[in-house]
């Protein structure tokens, strides 16, 4: 007990140290807390009264997590989160120490972590999750994550710790996972059809055969100025609600969670409400006023969640600006061999004007270029925002595509003076 | 001009750090000079001609992927080989430019045959070489990333690619990256390769319309300002 009070003590002044200093880094306090109590998170999430839910899986997981950790507060129940997408170990420690202010203990009902699907395995017995939703699987920066097999035997040995789990229906490699208890969801041909799996990214883009039967359904998403219409059949009732983050793939994530929230004893009305009233987290569709014009930030990691956002472009409105911002740190990936996999041809005729910035501005361009697209390149984070920003008219939205470390510094220049911490809140 | 037939073998399988991107490259840079190309894939168990291939460009997959292609390959091992000694030009990376040498033995020990292309054999297991490479061949420096844990050691007197300049190449004792017989090409490099290494996509189809219609080909200088861009971007990035 010494210890572990000793440990969230020493978490927190770290925690207030960084925040003094401007930072909004959200693993540190976790590190270091556990390097004092490694079973900080047990100890901690044993004091939960209703326990753990894991959202885990390649794209969506940030979404996932705050839509349901929405939905089930909005049922009435207090709920913990690593809202900041920082989810390793020390991230989910960092979330449990602010939970306990200065006791040993979280007085919450719920924690909703995202977890990294790799550390999933690890973290499954640690934090004994009650539910565990499983958005999808898909290729993701191979020289971090390895392949696509491991990732997936990790969340398979992850599944052995829990009660029970809510997973994609749509997505072969999520429901070959899944046993008869699991609570399956999914969409209508015509939207699965625009929701490729992992193995069909280079295939003639047949559906394949679904095998789990549907709880929640996602029967139609339609593009608005301001996010989409979603038509979502939960148990079979049809419930129809507007939501502020933009792509289809989005309303998959809405039915995760939503599902997630009804096994939890949330009513769906509830939870559909506490969606509408959501606004995108950080990067995931969040918009920014900036210089007259909205800029539309849409986070990209890897050629599925690549082909989700082109998607989007392809859907919008009105012809714009779009600026695909690629860094290659190691948060994003070092290699840039995926942008070859994502498919930029099909945005050849939508209109849009496109530029490339970030580090590897050059290597974005080239593969626009080899799509038959034209665009600039420019490695000045300022000038190409600058450059892609007045391309568009003012009141015009504007699309900025960025990998992860590219977004902070963009986020650093469309807050001046505020910086990451304030996008993140 | 009768237009290049480019074969992607194994398009489904192996496919996994930007492949497709080479076929792209090749495809577009015929295009833009006016030569038409198709593109034909072919996966596990399909039937194909290789005489109707002028340039065939194979991948790399995950493990289970790399061993369900080890046994295909097998099968047309043969065939393989005669394309190779007619003059066929071949692209092989990672995955199956392993499977283009003598054999490949796994971390675990398992021994996959290849089809002894390249007098080579690879050996699994051990830290993996990751990051970008700088290659100083006869076709200028090639710039690529790999991610490979195979040790690729080539035989004495087995021509290979080049020399690295950065990186490890085919494996972390020596300095050699790749291996090249006659028209085929096995390298460690993706990233993807060939848009980034335009003078090495064009000595590939260069050799393809050289065997195809005889003589000498002279190719219509394209602008590859941004392809060099991007080729120094890479260098210049751990």
């Amino acid at each position: 007990m010494i210890r572990l009070l000793l440990a969230i003590v020493a978490g927190r002044i770290v925690r207030a140290a960084s925040r003094m200093l401007g930072r909004g880094g959200s693993a540190l306090p976790g590190l270091v807390a556990e390097a004092i109590d490694p079973r900080t998170i047990e100890k901690l999430v044993a004091s939960l009264s209703r326990g753990v839910v894991v959202v885990t899986g390649t794209n969506g997981k940030t979404t996932t997590t705050r839509m349901l950790a929405a939905a089930l507060q909005a049922g009435g129940s207090t709920v913990i989160t690593n809202r900041t997408g920082s989810n390793l170990a020390r991230g989910i420690a960092s979330a449990l120490i602010e939970g306990a202010g200065w006791r040993p203990r979280v007085e919450t009902d719920y924690a909703v972590f995202e977890v990294d699907e790799a550390a999933v395995r690890t973290l499954a017995p640690r934090l004994l999750p009650r539910m565990m939703v499983v958005t999808n699987l898909a290729r993701d920066q191979l020289d971090r994550f390895g392949e696509l097999d491991t990732t997936t035997s990790h969340i398979a040995a992850a599944m052995e710790h829990l009660g029970s789990v809510v997973v994609n229906a749509d997505d072969p490699r999520v429901a070959a996972l899944a046993s008869g208890e699991a609570a399956a969801f999914g969409a209508v041909d015509e939207i699965r059809a625009l929701m490729p799996a992992d193995r069909d990214l280079y295939g003639e883009g047949t559906l394949p055969a679904r095998h789990l039967p549907l709880a929640a359904e996602l029967r139609a998403v339609r593009a608005a100025a301001d996010g989409q219409e979603v038509v979502m059949a939960v148990d079979g009732e049809e419930h129809r609600f507007h939501l502020k983050v933009p792509g289809v793939y989005n309303g998959y994530n809405a039915c995760a969670a939503i599902l997630a929230a009804a096994r939890l004893g949330v009513p769906v009305a509830t939870a559909t409400a506490a969606l509408e009233a959501m606004d995108p987290p950080f990067g995931r569709g969040q918009v920014v006023e900036f210089r007259g014009r909205l800029v539309v930030l849409l986070l990209v990691k890897n050629p599925a969640g690549f082909n989700q956002v082109i998607r989007l472009l392809i859907d919008a409105a009105q012809p714009t600006s779009v600026l695909f911002a690629i860094n290659d740190n190691h948060a994003d990936g070092r290699d840039v061999s995926w942008l070859w996999d994502a498919r930029l041809e099909d945005l050849a005729h939508s209109g849009h004007l496109f530029g490339a910035g970030g580090m590897r501005a050059a290597d974005m361009a080239l593969r626009l270029k080899y799509a038959g697209i034209e665009a600039w390149a420019e490695t000045d984070f300022r000038e190409a925002l600058d450059r892609a920003v007045t391309s568009a008219e003012p009141g015009s939205t504007v699309y900025v595509v960025p990998t992860y470390t590219a977004l902070l510094t963009l986020l650093d220049l469309l807050h001046p003076g505020v910086g990451r911490r304030k996008a993140w809140s | 001009m009768r237009g290049l037939v480019i074969m992607h073998l194994y398009p489904r399988r192996m496919n996994i750090y930007g492949d497709t991107g080479n076929v792209t490259a090749l495809r577009r840079r015929l295009e833009w000079r006016g030569i038409a190309a198709s593109v034909v894939p072919v996966d596990l168990g399909d039937q194909f001609d290789l005489e109707e291939a002028d340039i065939v460009v194979a991948g790399g997959g995950e493990d289970t992927a790399q061993m369900a292609v080890a046994a295909d390959l097998a099968q047309r091992a043969e065939e393989v080989r005669g394309a190779v000694e007619d003059g066929v030009v071949f692209l092989t990376v990672c995955g199956t430019y392993q499977l283009f040498g003598r054999r490949f033995v796994t971390a675990s020990g398992e021994e996959i045959p290849g089809i002894g292309v390249f007098a080579a054999e690879t050996i699994g297991g051990g830290t993996r070489m990751i990051g970008n490479v700088v290659v100083d061949s006869h076709w200028g420096d090639l710039v690529g990333f790999e991610n490979h844990s195979g040790r690729t050691l080539l035989d004495e007197g087995q021509a290979s690619i080049g020399i690295v300049r950065r990186g490890y190449g085919n494996n972390d004792s020596t300095t050699e990256e790749g291996a090249v017989v006659n028209n085929c090409f096995g390298t460690y490099l993706h990233g993807s390769l060939l848009p980034k290494n335009p003078a090495f996509a064009d000595e590939l189809i260069r050799r393809a319309l050289t065997r195809r219609h005889g003589g000498d080909v002279e190719l219509a200088p394209l602008d590859d300002t941004l392809e060099r861009r991007a080729a120094e971007a890479a260098a210049s990035r751990p």
